[in-house]
């Protein structure tokens, strides 16, 4: 009886840890595509999160799309709605402020333009967060459907005693997810303009001689890479309630994802989400819950000492 | 075609090209040749864009070079071969003959090129889809040559395609160069240290030393110059 109950909690955490983890997923492939294309350490990543958040909660509550597109549907709608007001908001700070430290003009220069840029992002990190503070409010807040309070069965698996749950609006979480996150794989690996954004990432001299103008391949790497965070954010906003500063504890994962997934590669950086989410979610078999956040701490040091290029890293391959 | 009109250009105090001019007629082979760090690699630069001249004049087919954007510049007609090759080392090598291929003229064109450029370097048939980064240092300068050829060009300028490269490759590879120019109409602008190689192809030719052309003229004139036979080629 007893092993039941364990090989049930552990199926449960397994399957939790997939659903959550893909979400991860999906925002350190957004992530890991500015660092890929652009050599960019974006700070402000967790920040677009957290308005992607917010985007999602104001367009279902405010166009009333719970209501019209019921629960399933209405989220993710709001969500990828939420994720195009990021993208054009991408666009602007590519144009107004990264574009001055990225890209050619700084190819070659001391540190390849590092500094200024870590300099920058985590400036906008901090502008958006307390702007955040002032515009919503420090009151915890959720895209609230019955979803988030029910879940699929599945089973009885063996005899009568073992069923996994599957939590409704995490699972719908998942969907979004992997299908996004299977599309831009998709993007990069067959259209012309991933091509196009993977030369400019390889060589952006040898791509200016190509007539691929760098800036614009960047500035697309970048708002894309933000619309998929923000993606991942309303859709962690069905099942997780968030405030301004949510995007701190999000960037810790995100990054945790990028680096075992080997940095710079966008396929390991989904990988590397999904394990964040299953040591996260299987650490709460043998840890307190608020131990959930050091415990993925521990395997990431172990797997980077153990692995130093990551976990799914390639050294040869970058995106 | 190009003319390039008294261009001087500095990085930071130190001047690496002074008063330089060069032409290079439709059709034309021309040829600059001269020592390391005589300026022939920011000559390049400074047609493609990539460094931005203090002055002098940049033209092609008449337009003022400098007042266009440096990724239209391909669009024009030129392609520029860089030095060390620069393959995209993460994309295959049938990607980086489409990168090649980025101007909308070329992309017309793209079936015809590509079986064109496959025909000149079968190797890069074989290999169309491994990554360029795996290819040799041979395979890699063929790709690169070819990769220029998918953009449709009017001008193709080559940086030392031979550096690094075996002398039986580099015979192939001045061959195809040489080919191309007869048989597509291209005009060639070739920099090499390789100064036989080059001057014997060329119909003009020019000698960058310290950032200065210090010789120019035809062919003949070239190969018989007494300063060119004794600097340039040992005799
Ligand atoms: N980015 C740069 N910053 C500062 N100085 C530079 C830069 N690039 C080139 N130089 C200098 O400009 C001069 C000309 O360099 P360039 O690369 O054009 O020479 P080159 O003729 O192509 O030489 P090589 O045959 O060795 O390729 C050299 O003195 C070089 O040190
Ligand atoms: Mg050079």
């Amino acid at each position: 009886m007893d092993a039941l109950i364990l090989t049930e909690n552990v199926l449960q955490a397994l399957a939790a840890g997939i659903l959550v983890g893909s979400v991860y997923g999906l925002m350190c492939v957004g992530l890991g595509l500015i660092y890929g294309v652009m050599r960019v350490i974006n700070f402000a990543q967790g920040d677009f999160l957290m308005l992607g958040m917010y985007a999602a909660l104001y367009l279902f509550t405010g166009l009333g799309l719970g209501a019209a597109l019921g629960p399933y549907l209405g989220p993710a709608v709001a969500t990828v709605l939420g994720a195009a007001i990021l993208y054009v908001l991408g666009v602007v700070l590519h144009q107004t402020l990264l574009r001055r430290v990225t890209g050619i003009r700084v190819a070659g220069t001391e540190s390849e333009g590092h500094y200024p840029q870590l300099i920058l992002t985590l400036g906008i990190s901090l502008i958006l967060a307390n702007a955040g503070l002032i515009v919503f409010g420090s009151m915890p807040q959720s895209i609230r459907t019955p979803l988030s309070a029910s879940a699929w069965e599945i089973g009885p698996l063996v005899g009568q005693n073992l069923s996994v749950f599957l939590n409704k609006a995490r699972s719908i979480a998942f969907l979004v997810s992997v299908v996004v996150a299977l599309a831009l794989f998709l993007f990069i690996a067959r259209t012309r303009l991933g091509k196009t954004l993977r030369a400019a990432a390889d060589n952006p001299e040898a791509a200016t001689y190509m007539g691929i103008d760098v800036d614009a391949a960047y500035r697309v790497a970048f708002a894309i890479g933000v619309a998929l965070t923000a993606i991942a954010g309303g859709m962690v906003a069905t099942y997780y309630p968030f405030q301004p500063y949510v995007g701190l504890e999000f960037v810790i994962i995100m990054y945790a994802g990028v680096v075992l997934g080997g940095f710079g590669s966008i396929g390991g950086a989904f990988w590397g989400g999904l394990t964040i989410g299953l040591v996260q979610q299987l650490s709460t078999l043998v840890l307190p819950v608020q131990l959930q956040n050091a415990a993925i701490f521990v395997v990431f040091l172990v797997i980077v000492l153990v692995r130093p290029e990551g976990l799914f890293g390639r050294s040869a391959e970058r995106i | 075609m190009l003319s390039v009109e008294r261009l001087c250009v500095a990085y930071g105090g130190l001047r690496a090209l002074i008063d330089v001019s060069v032409e290079v007629g439709a059709g034309q082979f021309a040829a600059i040749v001269g020592p390391n760090g005589a300026g022939k690699t920011t000559l390049f630069k400074s047609i493609s864009g990539i460094v931005a001249p203090v002055s002098g004049a940049i033209r092609f087919d008449g337009q003022d070079l400098l007042a266009i954007a440096p990724a239209a510049r391909a669009q024009l007609g030129i392609a520029h071969v860089p030095e060390g090759r620069q393959v995209f080392k993460a994309l295959s090598v049938l990607e980086n003959l489409e990168m090649g291929a980025h101007p909308l003229r070329a992309r017309a064109l793209w079936a015809r090129n590509l079986e064109q450029i496959f025909a000149l370097f079968p190797v890069l048939a074989q290999r169309r889809s491994q990554l360029a980064g795996t290819l040799s240092g041979g395979e890699q300068q063929m790709l690169a040559i070819g990769r220029g050829l998918a953009s449709a060009p009017r001008l193709l300028m080559l940086d030392e395609p031979s550096m690094g490269l075996a002398p039986t490759i580099v015979d192939q590879i001045f061959e195809r160069i040489r080919g191309i120019h007869r048989e597509a109409g291209i005009a060639v602008l070739l920099v090499e240290q390789r100064v036989a190689e080059a001057l014997e192809s060329c119909d003009r030719g020019y000698v960058l030393e310290s950032g200065r052309v210090v010789l120019e003229g035809t062919h003949d004139t070239l190969i018989r110059d007494e300063r060119v036979k004794r600097a340039y080629l040992g005799m």
